[in-house]
């Protein structure tokens, strides 16, 4: 007997290894719970691609969303199609992400009782204004493109509008639209598209040239409606003659854009374009951008005159170029942008919100220059009248896009009221003439954030 | 019951939120309240040695005999050592019967062993024999009678019956509440079932104490962790597919019958050694009708489907293997029954390739390593290691790359989440949505995942009624092991010994492989978790393999698989 009973304690191996596995795991369980519960399609906290799971807000604390039970949108249909993008819809088509990445705060879960103590889920408010983005939508009506105004001092986004849009509770056929009315209609435009900037690019090429062309203010330079580079040429509509820096900017004046690239160099104008990050992805609310484009490695000299104005290869995001844009407005250095200000669950707040400023891009007198040049184009160009009560500053562009489509309309800029600290870009895309196309818009909504702000 | 039910249904809502908080709280204080009352009695048992007869020497001393069953011999390992060179290793076995007789066995020995003078094989033995060993003479001198009652009366007496009640009503409260908690959240249709699955459990449990009751028999802290985990399982199948409660139902009363009746034939060595090769021929006959009338799913050929009903063999097959690898002293010394057994897992092992079930294959395999170290002796040693690497080797070339497949998802589970990773996936997250207390009854989710009251019951089980809980039913598993460990080093043969710790091994391997692949610790194979799964051939498989546990049980008045000393039990 001896022999066996001795070699019994064999069977506390396997029973060590249940152990030890159980306790690794509750290990497991300890660490990444928290991870596990929000994982994209975890069945409490998603329905399909989107969560499933609380309600979401704008900043006013209108519901614009109640996600359990099939998804409750707004009542107001204009606020269900203005919002869309932000909220996601049923079918997953449109991947709501920035509220996703808070789930874990709308479950309230903790290691103790799971997500029990959040039946039906925490509230998101959005930095968003449901009466602004229906203003903007209003105002870009079945134009396709985006709108979007953030607050440079805090980081909120107050509108960020894409278009076409559809309302979620009366799904148009889009699949057997063949009007085109819908293309690119699950895109979130501002985060996820890259364009074409045309001439708001010649902020970028201002500012490198404020900063490394010692006498450039000094310089001046003769329009004659085209500049040749042997068989090719950068071409202006009008010969705008002699002109100081500020004037060609004003006038956007290629063939001037074209000799300030001569100055500043390739090499200096890639430089640039890294520091001031307008190539660069962003990550708004835990989602990354689209990426933009500056590569002039293999340019000719054409080609590097006509990248300096926006055109050749270049692409911007929306999202990023407005970010640049608040960071002139504050002097070289502004907030990064964010759209969920607060989440709250079972009565605590389980999320708020911070300002992140970005490191500074460039120095505060080169920024405050631009703000004047860019002043100076709404006054003598664009029309300060059409911003009652807003001293804004701006560069508009009409980007070329080749064949026979019409040009992208661009518009970006910033207000410099210290009670509006507010950037902004607009896009129309085949909206033809920049500023033309895009005043009347912004117009609309710089006056709709006004009132806002204005209420609170 | 209408009436009730159109009043319950008024005061349903707000009291159900109540009800459920209430609940989250109770079942794990309940269910740790169990484990400790079951669990402690069978892992602190005070062991004494026990003398069943003297061994006068020739010189005068007296060596006690500490078993029913030993080896007297040269070697160390021997229950009686000798150390004369005339005397061999293993020499001979001395054995006692449950009638208090005795017999030697010569172990091949090279003198031979002699009683009287007589060179013997085998030879019934009384306290005027003398007994030569390699020259030395002996007188065996069994106890009297009264030093066998003395000895039983001082022996560990099993937890008294009233503790036995006492953990048989917290049990039956924890299914009270559970059963209350789905009145107020399950489906009204679905009800009927649920209740008639955890009356059917509480009805076993109590008709099943009374019958130990009935027979004297007090220990019933196995039986009641066993049923504790068959009802976390209907709980689970309560959310998951009600209306197979009472199909699991009548799967727990064929479980305990064949609990019964396996304990019934262990408790007479001789008539389990007669039943044990009918065991050997179900074990094998199992295997061969899955091969013939069975279904193939995912790859395995595991399932015989008979008007409507899935069963599935093998898990029966698992207790007749047990049958199979138990012995006594005496046959293992003697190496009888080696070959036979040897021969047997071979074609065990056959069958299993063919049904190409890698889960079975690995439990199957273990249980062998089990058996085959427990057994063995020099020369069984060099055989039963050389069928080990045979089972191991079709195990990795046969049917491992077919199963290698899940290995490669095996902790990355999170890259591929919606194929291969999906089931653990859901499982990891619904186990965390959980939390350690649960959602309560119909509150989780994971019941819409393919096998939630199978291969992955654990996470549903955890969602719903909290990880301390899940966690707990896998300590009942890990209690059993334990006390096969402790209970077979006193266990009068070894073959108690060797079916406690082969059948106890089997229900920790399948633990193993069951809750530690749905989380991702492991593998998953889909192996079922005793007791807990839904499904019948699985649970009646647990019972069969408990009662080897329980027949280890020596503990006075403690199992029904032990004779009592009196007679006119």
């Amino acid at each position: 007997m001896n022999r066996v009973t001795k070699r019994t304690w064999m069977i506390s191996l396997f029973i060590l290894a249940l152990l030890g596995g159980l306790l690794f795991f509750l290990g497991e369980y300890a660490f990444k719970a928290s991870d596990w519960v929000i994982f994209s399609g975890s069945p409490h906290i998603y329905n399909g691609t989107n969560i499933g799971f609380g309600t979401v807000t704008d900043r006013s604390g209108e519901t614009l969303l109640v996600m359990s039970d099939g998804r409750t949108y707004s009542e107001n249909a204009t606020t269900r199609k203005s919002t869309l993008h932000w909220l996601g819809d049923r079918d997953g088509y449109i991947k709501a992400s920035t509220v996703s990445n808070y789930a874990a705060h709308m479950a309230g879960f903790d290691l103790v009782n799971g997500i029990y103590d959040s039946a039906g889920g925490g509230v998101t408010k959005l930095t968003i204004s449901a009466q602004v983005q229906n203003a903007a939508l209003e105002a870009m009506g079945s134009r396709k493109g985006t709108i979007a105004v953030y607050n440079y001092k805090t980081g909120e986004i107050l509108c960020a509008l894409t278009t076409p849009t559809y309302d979620p509770d009366n799904v148009p056929d889009i699949a057997g639209d063949e009007t085109g009315a819908y293309d690119g209609v699950y895109l979130n435009r501002f985060l996820q598209s890259a364009y074409v900037p045309g001439s708001i690019y010649k902020i970028v090429t201002t500012a490198a040239a404020l900063d490394c062309v010692e006498d450039i203010e000094e310089r001046s330079f003769t329009c004659y409606g085209k500049v040749e580079y042997g068989s090719e040429a950068v071409t202006c509509e009008t010969a705008h003659g002699r002109q100081s820096l500020q004037k060609a900017f004003a006038n956007s004046c290629n063939c001037a854009f074209a000799q300030i690239a001569e100055l500043i160099g390739k090499d200096n104008m890639t430089r640039y374009v890294s520091a001031f990050a307008v190539a660069d992805s962003l990550t708004i609310d835990g989602v990354a951008t689209a990426k933009g484009n500056y590569d002039v490695s293999q340019a000719a000299p054409v080609s590097f005159a006509w990248s300096c104005i926006g055109q050749y290869n270049d692409l911007i995001n929306p999202a990023r170029y407005m970010t640049f844009l608040g960071a002139i407005a504050g002097g070289g250095r502004g907030a990064e942008p964010y759209i969920v200000s607060e989440v709250e669950c079972g009565g605590s707040t389980t999320y708020r919100a911070r300002t992140s400023t970005s490191q500074r891009v460039m120095s505060e007198q080169i920024a405050e220059k631009l703000g004047e040049y860019m002043r100076n184009n709404v006054k003598s160009v664009y029309g300060d009248g059409n911003f009652p009560g807003l001293s804004v500053c701006a560069k508009s562009g009409t980007s070329q896009l080749g064949g026979e489509q019409d040009p992208n309309a661009m518009f970006a800029g910033f207000v410099q009221n210290e009670e509006y600290p507010l950037a902004f870009i607009v896009v129309v895309e085949n909206g033809g003439y920049g500023s033309h196309t895009c005043v009347p818009i912004l117009s609309k909504v710089l006056s709709a954030c006004k009132a806002v702000m204005d209420g609170e | 019951m209408e009436e009730l039910w159109n009043q319950i249904a008024l005061a349903q809502e707000p009291l159900a939120g109540e009800y459920i908080n209430f609940l989250r709280l109770a079942v794990p204080i309940l269910t740790a309240l169990l484990l400790l009352r079951c669990a402690l009695p069978l892992l602190t048992f005070r062991r004494e040695p026990e003398i069943w007869a003297w061994l006068n020497m020739p010189d005068g001393n007296q060596i006690p005999i500490t078993h029913w069953e030993n080896v007297i011999g040269r070697s160390k390992a021997c229950d009686v050592i000798i150390e004369l060179s005339t005397v061999s290793r293993n020499h001979a076995v001395l054995t006692r019967y449950d009638d208090g007789s005795w017999s030697i066995s010569d172990a091949g020995s090279k003198a031979g062993t002699f009683v009287n003078g007589k060179s013997i094989q085998m030879c019934a033995l009384d306290s005027r024999d003398r007994i030569s060993i390699g020259g030395v003479d002996m007188h065996l001198q069994p106890i009297t009678e009264r030093q066998e009652e003395r000895q039983a009366q001082l022996r560990t007496k099993a937890a008294s019956g009233w503790d036995s009640v006492t953990n048989l009503l917290l049990l039956t409260i924890l299914q009270c509440l559970m059963l209350i908690g789905f009145m107020l959240k399950a489906q009204r249709a679905d009800f009927i079932s649920i209740f008639q699955g955890f009356g059917g459990i509480i009805l076993c449990q109590w008709l099943l104490f009374i019958f130990y009751a009935m027979i004297r028999r007090k220990s019933f802290e196995l039986e009641t962790m066993a049923l504790f985990l068959c009802t976390m399982g209907m709980a689970a199948i309560a959310t998951v597919k009600p209306d197979e409660t009472v199909k699991q139902m009548f799967a727990l009363i064929f479980g305990i019958v064949v609990f019964l009746l396996i304990g019934w034939s262990l408790r007479d060595l001789e008539r389990a050694k007669k039943v044990r090769y009918l065991a050997v021929v179900a074990g094998v006959a199992f295997l061969a009708l899955t091969l013939v009338f069975g279904t193939e799913y995912y790859g395995a050929k595991n399932w015989i489907i008979i008007n409507g009903m899935s069963l599935q063999p093998s898990e029966l097959s698992k207790v007749c293997f047990v049958f199979a690898g138990a012995s006594t002293m005496d046959r293992i010394i003697n190496k009888r029954n080696l070959f036979l057994f040897i021969v047997y897992s071979v074609v065990i092992c056959g069958f299993l390739t063919l049904m190409n079930d890698f889960g079975t294959a690995l439990i199957f395999f273990c249980a062998f390593l089990v058996i085959a170290y427990l057994r063995s002796g020099s020369v069984g040693t060099i055989a039963l290691a050389i069928t080990a690497l045979a089972f191991a080797g079709v195990l990795a070339l046969k049917i491992a790359p077919h199963a290698l497949q899940r290995f490669d998802t095996w902790r990355h589970v999170w890259e591929d989440p919606l194929v291969s990773g999906y089931q653990q996936t859901r499982a990891l997250m619904c186990i965390a949505s959980g939390g350690l207390l649960g959602l309560g009854p119909e509150g989780g989710l994971l019941q819409y995942v393919f096998a939630a009251d199978s291969d992955i019951v654990f996470a549903t089980i955890s969602e719903e009624w909290g990880l301390l809980t899940a966690v707990m039913t896998v300590l009942c598993i890990a209690v059993f092991g334990f006390f096969a460990i402790r209970t077979s080093r006193v266990a009068r043969s070894s073959f108690y010994s060797i079916g406690a710790c082969t059948a106890a091994s089997v229900l920790t391997i399948q633990t193993i492989l069951n809750c530690l692949g749905t989380v991702d610790v492991l593998p998953f194979t889909g192996v079922t978790f005793p007791f807990v799964s839904n499904g019948g051939t699985s649970m009646i498989g647990a019972w069969g393999l408990l009662a080897f546990v329980k027949a280890a049980d020596t503990r006075q008045n403690a199992s029904f698989a032990v004779r009592l000393v009196k007679k006119g039990e």
